[in-house]
C-alpha cells in the first residue's frame, strides 16, 4: 500500500495540454475519484500514475519514491478497465488464480486456493468458480476482472470507468459493494469516472477536472455544498443547479458585497413551490414542464429569460402554464463572480 | 398522424426470438416509450414498425391500414437512429431538404417546409453550417428535423440521447418532451434509460427478451410493477427485494421474515396464489425505506453510506441481504452503526416465487401492517 503524490504534473500532446500542472495528494488507503467530462484529462492523469503515459513535466510519487524511472510493470499497480480484461477460455477460478501463479515467489497450491476463495467471496463470484469466464454475464465478468486485480494486492488500485458498460441496477449494487470492499481491504484507490453519482457515492474525496486543470479537491459533500467555481457547481448534482443574477434577487450577498457582477446559485432541492401571493415567494415563476422521476418530480420553471428547476413530490404536482411562487432557501444560496466563475464567500 | 398497432408480432433471427408475440396499441399523438436492457428486442420492434424487418408472424397497422407488407419508404413513418447518420458534406439546409428532394417536391415547397421545421427546432440560424461545426445537441436537432420534415404520421426514435453527455441529456429530455407536446405527433421512443422512460412518455412498454412485461403510464409501472423485472428496471437505485415466507392460517395472510412480519388485512385478494410455506419476495423502494439511529424499526447494520448531495443512499444489512434506504443528507451514518429500519406500509409489494407481483399495498390503504420480530 502506498500514498500517491502528483507534483506539477503536465502532459502535452503536441500542443494539446491534456493535463495542466496538476498537484494532488492521495493519502495511503484513500479512495479518490477523478471526475470530469470526456476530454478533461482524467484518464491521462491515471495513465501517468500507472506509467502507461510519461509526463511532459512534473513527477508522480508513490510514498517517497519518484516513479519517472520505474516501468509500469514494476509499479505494483492493479488495473480495472471499462472492458473487462479477463481470460475468456479460463474458468473463473483460473482467472483469479492467474496473478498468484505467475507471481514471485509463487505461493503454494493451498495458499492460492485460500486466497482465490477469499477474493471470490469479496467480489461475489464464489458460486461460479468453475464456470468458463467467456460464458458469464457482463456483470459477472466485471466482478471477475475486479477480483483478478485485487488478488495480487497491488499497492495502488486504479479503476477506469469500470461500471459504465453495466446496467443501472447492477451499477447501483456495485457502488455499495466497491465502497465496502475498499474499506475492508484498505487499498489506495483511484477511480476515474464521468458519472458524478458514482464519484459522490463512493469516494472519500473527489478531484474534479476540466480542460486538464484540477478544479477542486474535496469530500463529496464539500464539492456539492461548497463548489469552488461555476463549473463544479454545474457538473455535480443530479438535477442541474440554478444560476440567477444576484442583483435582481432580494437575497443578501456575502459580507454585504455589491451583488452586481455576481451570479447566484441554488440547488433545486433548496427551492420550493409556494402560492404566488405567499410571503415566502422569492420570485414569481411559470411552470413549463414536469418530469416525473418516480420518487420525485423535476419541475422546470421560467423566471424572465431564466430556466429554473425545482423538485416536488408527485402528490403536489403543479399544472403546466400555472404561475406560482418559488421560495429560495437563503441558507443554501451560493455566489460566484460572474466574470471569473470563482466562488465568492 | 396515426395510431400504430402491432398484433401478435413475432420475429426470429435464427434460433433467437427477438420479438415474441408482441401486441401493442399506440394511440394517435401519443408519446410512447419502449424500455428494456440491451438485447430485449427494442430496436427490432422499431425496425419492424418502420418496415426494415418483416415479422415472421403477426401484423403491423398504421391507422386502419395493414402495413405489414408495405415498402418502408411508402409507410410514411420516419425513424431516427442512435448514430444520427447526418450527411457530413451537406449543410444543415441540404440535410433537411434531402428527403424532400428525394420525394421530388417543388422547390418552393421544400423551402417552406425546411423553414418551418428549422424554426420549430430552433435551428434556423444554423442552416448554412456543416454538421461537423455543430454541437452535440444541435446535431441531434438536425437529425430530428430531417425525420420530421416530411411530416410523417409517426416518428420513431432509437436511443436518441444515449450519445450525449450527461448535462446535455438532461436538457434534451425536457426539450424533447416539450417538442412532442407542441407537435402532437405519435412518437415511439426506444431507450434503456429508466429516467428517460419515467420522465418523458405518456405510456411505457417494458420489454424483456422479446416479450412485453407491462404497458402502463410510467407512474403505474413505477408504483405497481407487474413483476420483479419491471420493478428492477424502473427506479434508481432499484427496488429492494427481501426473501420471506408466506404464512396462511385461518384464512389470514402473513409474510414472515426472521426480523419482521407483514400482516395483510383480510379482503385483499392476491393477484397470484400465495400458499402457506411458499417462499416469496418483499419489495420496497429505497425512498420508502427509512433509516434512523433508534426507535421501533427493524434492527440492521450500516454496510456503506453513499452521499449524493441532495440525499444519501444508506446501504443496510438486513439478515444476509443489503437493502438501500434514502436518507436526507443531514443524517450521517458510519459503517457498522446499529440502526433501525422502517418500511412505508403503503408502498410494500409481495412477489411470488416466480417474481410476479402478488400483492401491492398501493391504493389499498391500511391493508399492510409491519411488525418487528421480537427476541
Amino acid at each position: 500500500m502506498a500514498s500517491i503524490r502528483l507534483q506539477s504534473l503536465t502532459k502535452d500532446f503536441d500542443g494539446l495540454l491534456a493535463v495542466n500542472n496538476v498537484d494532488l495528494t492521495v493519502p495511503d488507503g484513500d479512495f479518490v475519484a477523478l471526475l470530469g467530462p470526456s476530454g478533461c484529462g482524467k484518464t491521462t492523469t491515471m495513465n501517468m500514475i500507472s506509467g502507461l503515459e510519461t509526463p511532459t513535466s512534473g513527477e508522480v510519487w508513490f510514498d517517497d519514491r519518484p516513479m519517472s524511472t520505474v516501468p509500469p510493470g514494476k509499479r505494483s499497480v492493479g488495473f480495472v478497465f471499462q472492458n473487462y480484461a479477463i481470460f475468456t477460455h479460463m474458468t473463473v477460478y483460473g482467472n483469479l488464480a492467474f496473478g498468484l501463479r505467475v507471481g514471485k515467489p509463487r505461493p503454494s497450491k493451498t495458499e492460492i486456493d485460500q486466497e482465490v476463495k477469499r477474493v471470490a467471496e469479496i467480489v461475489g463470484v464464489e458460486q461460479i468458480l468453475d464456470r468458463k469466464a467467456g460464458r458469464l454475464s457482463v456483470n459477472d465478468m466485471q466482478k471477475v476482472a475486479l477480483g483478478r486485480s485485487m488478488i495480487v494486492r497491488p499497492a495502488i488500485f486504479l479503476l477506469d470507468e469500470p461500471f459504465s458498460n453495466l446496467d443501472a441496477a447492477f451499477r447501483a449494487y456495485m457502488r455499495a459493494e466497491l465502497k465496502h470492499i475498499q474499506r475492508e481491504v484498505g487499498q489506495t484507490m483511484v477511480y476515474v469516472t464521468h458519472d458524478q453519482v458514482e464519484a459522490m457515492a463512493m469516494a472519500d474525496r473527489i478531484a474534479v477536472m476540466n480542460l486538464g486543470v484540477l478544479q477542486q479537491l474535496g469530500s463529496p459533500l464539500e464539492i456539492y455544498d461548497r463548489p469552488s467555481n461555476t463549473f463544479v457547481a454545474g457538473f455535480v448534482g443530479s438535477t442541474r443547479i440554478n444560476f440567477l443574477p444576484a442583483d435582481r434577487l432580494p437575497l443578501a450577498s456575502p459580507r454585504g458585497a455589491d451583488p452586481r457582477g455576481l451570479t447566484l446559485a441554488i440547488r433545486p432541492e433548496y427551492t420550493r413551490i409556494v402560492p404566488p401571493d405567499s410571503p415566502e415567494a422569492t420570485i414569481g415563476v411559470r411552470v413549463n414542464l414536469v418530469e416525473p422521476l418516480g420518487a420525485k418530480d423535476v419541475v422546470h420553471l421560467s423566471w424572465e429569460s431564466y430556466d429554473v428547476r425545482t423538485l416536488s413530490t408527485p402528490g403536489a404536482r403543479p399544472r403546466i402554464g400555472e404561475h406560482v411562487g418559488l421560495a429560495l432557501d437563503s441558507g443554501h444560496v451560493l455566489h460566484f463572480d460572474e466574470a471569473t466563475g470563482q466562488a465568492v464567500e | 398522424m396515426a395510431r400504430i398497432r402491432l398484433e401478435h408480432v413475432t420475429k426470429r433471427f435464427g434460433s433467437v426470438t427477438a420479438l415474441n408475440d408482441v401486441s401493442l396499441e399506440i394511440a394517435d399523438g401519443e408519446f410512447f416509450a419502449v424500455l428494456g436492457p440491451p438485447g430485449a428486442g427494442k430496436t427490432t420492434l422499431l425496425r419492424t414498425i418502420v418496415g426494415l424487418e418483416k415479422p415472421d408472424a403477426g401484423d403491423v397497422y398504421a391507422g386502419d391500414e395493414r402495413i405489414t407488407d408495405v415498402f418502408p419508404g411508402d409507410r410514411d413513418i420516419a425513424i431516427m437512429f442512435q448514430n444520427l447518420a447526418l450527411y457530413p458534406d451537406k449543410s444543415v439546409y441540404d440535410n433537411l431538404a434531402f428527403p424532400l428532394r428525394q420525394a421530388k417536391l417543388p422547390k418552393q415547397e421544400i423551402q417552406r417546409r425546411v423553414a418551418a421545421t428549422s424554426s420549430t427546432l430552433h435551428i434556423d440560424h444554423l442552416l448554412r453550417r456543416k454538421p461537423a461545426k455543430l454541437s452535440g445537441g444541435e446535431r441531434q436537432r438536425v437529425a430530428l428535423g430531417r425525420a420530421l420534415v416530411r411530416d410523417p404520421r409517426a416518428l420513431l426514435l432509437d436511443e436518441p440521447l444515449s450519445a450525449l453527455d450527461a448535462l446535455l441529456r438532461l436538457e434534451m429530455r425536457a426539450e424533447l418532451k416539450r417538442l412532442q407536446r407542441d407537435l402532437g405527433r405519435t412518437l415511439v421512443y426506444v431507450t434503456h434509460d429508466q429516467v428517460e422512460a419515467m420522465s418523458m412518455p405518456d405510456r411505457v412498454a417494458v420489454l424483456r427478451e422479446g416479450s412485453v412485461q407491462q404497458v402502463e403510464t410510467p407512474e403505474k409501472v413505477y408504483h405497481r410493477p407487474a413483476n420483479r423485472f419491471v420493478a428492477t428496471v424502473m427506479g434508481s437505485p432499484p427496488m429492494n427485494f427481501i426473501p420471506a415466507t408466506v404464512h396462511v392460517s385461518n384464512g389470514s395472510l402473513r409474510v414472515v421474515h426472521p426480523s419482521f412480519a407483514i400482516e395483510i388485512t383480510a379482503g385483499l385478494e392476491p393477484a397470484r396464489p400465495l400458499e402457506d410455506g411458499a417462499p416469496c419476495l418483499v419489495g420496497i423502494r429505497p425512498e420508502d425505506t427509512r433509516v434512523a439511529a433508534g426507535g421501533d424499526g427493524i434492527p440492521g447494520l450500516v454496510y456503506a453510506s453513499e452521499p449524493l448531495g441532495g440525499e444519501t443512499v444508506v446501504d443496510l444489512t438486513l439478515g444476509d441481504r443489503v437493502v438501500k434506504a434514502l436518507a436526507p443528507p443531514t443524517l450521517v451514518f458510519a459503517p457498522d452503526d446499529a440502526v433501525r429500519i422502517t418500511f412505508d406500509p403503503q408502498r410494500l409489494h409481495v412477489f411470488d416465487q416466480a417474481g410476479d407481483a402478488a400483492l401491492s399495498a398501493a391504493g389499498a390503504e391500511g391493508m399492510f401492517h409491519v411488525h418487528v420480530a421480537t427476541g
